[in-house]
C-alpha cells in the first residue's frame, strides 16, 4: 500500500496574547491509499491543526506535508474534500445548492453538476430536502449536506474535523454506520479527528493517538478486522480498555492545564 | 381590516379638523383640504405649472444619477475599508465622524463647485446616500461567519470568488438596508437641493409657489413629491423582503 499522505516532522506555534503556545510537535504520519485513519486525543492536542495542515488551509512552521508526492501549500479541492465540525453551509443556498458549491467553483456547467448533486442526496437521505434551506434542516441532515459537499466533488482524500460532534448520541452512531457505508462502497481515503473512542474503535483501520498539548503522535493502533465490528465482542472490548487507558493520561494532563 | 378602518377614520378626522382650523384661521397660511383638492387639479391637468412632467422627470434623474453613483462609491469604499485592515483604521473612524455631521452644512460648497444646476443637487443626494451604503457594507463585512469563509477557501475558493460567492450574499441583508436608507437620503438631498437653490426640478416649483404665496399649489406639489418618495420606497422595501428570504 503506497502512502498517500505523507506528514513529516510537522510543528506548529501559534501567537496569543499571553505568549506563543506550542500546538504541535515533530509530528509524523503517514496514510496509504484507502485507509480509515482516526486522530483522537484530549481537547486542545492540535488534531484539528494537522488537518489544516492536509487541506492546506494551515501552514506548518517546519516540516512538510505531502500528498500523492506533492507538497501542500494552499487547498487542494482536486484531491481533497473536507468536512468541518461546523456543517458551515451557506444559508442563502438551498441542501442541493450546497452539495454543488465545490462544483460550481470548478466550473462545472449547471446542469451537470445539479445531477451529480441529485444523484447524491439519494444515499445521504435528503431526496426530499433538495429545495430546502440549512435553517429548515436538523443538525444531522446539515452534516450530512456537508458531507455530501464533499463528496460530490469527488476528491481520492476526504479530512473530517469532528464532523458529528455537534449531533446526539443516537444520531451520531447513524450517521458512523452511514459514513462506513459510503467509504466501502467508494474506497476513499479518510482522515477522521474525534473525540470519540466509540467511533474510532467501530469506524477506523487505523487509530492515531495524540497527546495533550503540544500534540505529539503517543501511539497507533491497527485495527484490522473488517466492518462492521461487533462491539461488544471481547476483542473490542479489550482494545477499548487499551485505547481509553492511552487518553485517560493526555486528557487528564490536559484538564490539569486548565 | 379593523386596523385600516381605524386609520381612514383617524384621517379623516384629522382632515376634518384641520379643514375647520384653517378656515377659522387664516386659508391661505393654513391651506384646508378643500383648498389642496383643486389645487392639485389644476396641477395634475398642467394647469398651475405646464412644466411639472419635465421637472418630474429631472428630479428622477437626478435621483437616479446621485443614487447610482452613491451605491459605486458605497460599494467600493465600503468593502476597501472592510476588506484592507489599514485602510479601515485609517479612515473607518473619519467615515462614521463625517456621517454624524449635518449634511446640509456643506450644500453651499457644493453649490459654489457645481452651480446651481442638476449637477450640485447630485453632488448633494450622492453625499447623502453614499454614508449608510458605506457604513452598511462596513457593517456587513464585520458580519461575514469567518468559518464560511475558511469553508469557501477548502473548496478552492480564492479572494475574488469569496467576496462574490460568499461575502456578498451573507452581508445581503445588512446591505439592502443600507441601500434602502441611501435611496432615501438621495431623495431627500436632490430635493433639498433644489428647494435650497435652482431653476428647475421639483424643488425649485415648490420653492416658486411658496415664494409667491401659492400655498394651495405649494401643498399640491408637495403631494406629488411625497409619492414619487412613497413609490421609491415601496420598490425598495420590496427589495428588502426578497432579500430577507435569504438571511438566517
Amino acid at each position: 500500500m503506497s502512502d498517500l499522505i505523507v506528514v513529516e516532522r510537522v510543528g506548529k506555534r501559534y501567537q496569543t496574547t499571553s505568549g506563543p503556545v506550542e500546538a504541535l510537535h515533530d509530528v509524523s504520519l503517514a496514510v496509504g491509499a484507502g485507509e480509515f485513519c482516526t486522530v483522537i486525543g484530549p481537547s486542545g492536542c492540535g488534531k484539528s491543526t494537522l488537518l489544516g495542515m492536509l487541506g492546506g488551509l494551515v501552514a506548518a512552521d517546519g516540516g512538510r506535508v505531502l500528498v500523492d508526492g506533492r507538497p501542500v501549500t494552499a487547498p487542494d479541492p482536486r484531491r481533497v474534500a473536507t468536512v468541518f465540525q461546523e456543517a458551515g453551509l451557506f444559508p442563502w443556498r438551498t441542501a442541493l445548492e450546497n452539495v454543488e458549491f465545490g462544483l460550481e467553483l470548478q466550473g462545472v456547467p449547471r446542469g451537470q453538476r445539479r445531477a451529480r448533486a441529485s444523484e447524491l442526496l439519494g444515499p445521504l437521505g435528503l431526496r426530499d430536502f433538495a429545495a430546502k434551506y440549512p435553517r429548515e434542516l436538523s443538525g444531522g441532515m446539515r452534516q450530512r449536506v456537508a458531507i455530501g459537499r464533499a463528496l460530490a466533488i469527488d476528491t481520492q482524500i476526504i479530512l473530517m474535523d469532528e464532523p458529528f460532534g455537534a449531533l446526539d448520541e443516537q444520531t451520531r452512531m447513524l450517521m458512523g454506520e452511514w459514513l462506513l457505508d459510503i467509504w466501502r462502497r467508494t474506497r476513499k481515503t479518510v482522515v477522521f479527528v474525534t473525540h470519540s473512542l466509540h467511533e474510532a474503535l467501530a469506524l477506523s483501520t487505523r487509530v492515531v493517538v495524540m497527546t495533550a498539548r503540544p500534540g505529539r503522535i503517543k501511539s497507533v493502533l491497527e485495527l484490522p478486522m473488517p466492518h462492521p465490528r461487533a462491539m461488544e465482542s471481547a476483542e473490542m472490548t479489550a482494545l477499548r480498555a487499551r485505547l481509553w487507558g492511552e487518553i485517560r493520561d493526555e486528557s487528564l494532563r490536559a484538564m490539569g492545564e486548565r | 381590516m379593523r386596523v385600516l378602518a381605524l386609520r381612514a377614520a383617524i384621517l379623516a378626522l384629522l382632515l376634518l379638523a384641520w379643514e375647520a382650523a384653517a378656515r377659522a384661521a387664516n386659508p391661505l397660511l393654513y391651506v384646508p383640504p378643500s383648498a389642496v383638492l383643486p389645487a392639485l387639479g389644476r396641477l395634475l391637468a398642467l394647469d398651475s405649472y405646464p412644466d411639472l412632467v419635465p421637472s418630474l422627470l429631472l428630479t428622477l434623474r437626478e435621483i437616479a444619477v446621485a443614487y447610482g453613483l452613491a451605491i459605486a462609491a458605497g460599494l467600493g469604499g465600503g468593502a476597501a475599508l472592510g476588506l484592507n485592515r489599514v485602510i479601515g483604521r485609517a479612515y473607518g473612524p473619519i467615515v462614521g465622524a463625517l456621517y454624524a455631521v449635518p449634511a446640509v452644512v456643506w450644500y453651499p460648497s457644493l453649490m459654489l463647485f457645481f452651480g446651481l444646476d442638476a449637477a450640485s443637487k447630485i453632488a448633494f443626494g450622492f453625499l447623502l446616500g453614499f454614508f449608510p451604503i458605506t457604513l452598511a457594507v462596513l457593517a456587513g463585512i464585520r458580519q461575514v461567519n469567518p468559518h464560511m469563509l475558511a469553508v469557501a477557501r477548502a473548496f478552492g475558493a480564492g479572494p475574488r470568488t469569496v467576496f462574490v460567492k460568499v461575502m456578498i450574499p451573507a452581508m445581503m441583508f445588512t446591505l439592502v438596508g443600507g441601500l434602502r436608507t441611501g435611496l432615501a437620503l438621495s431623495v431627500i438631498g436632490v430635493i433639498v437641493g433644489e428647494i435650497l437653490g435652482s431653476k428647475s426640478g421639483m424643488g425649485s416649483l415648490i420653492n416658486h409657489a411658496y415664494g409667491l404665496f401659492r400655498t394651495s399649489d405649494y401643498v399640491a406639489l408637495v403631494l406629488v413629491t411625497l409619492a414619487l418618495i412613497v413609490g421609491s420606497d415601496a420598490i425598495a422595501s420590496v427589495v428588502e423582503h426578497r432579500a430577507q428570504r435569504w438571511s438566517e
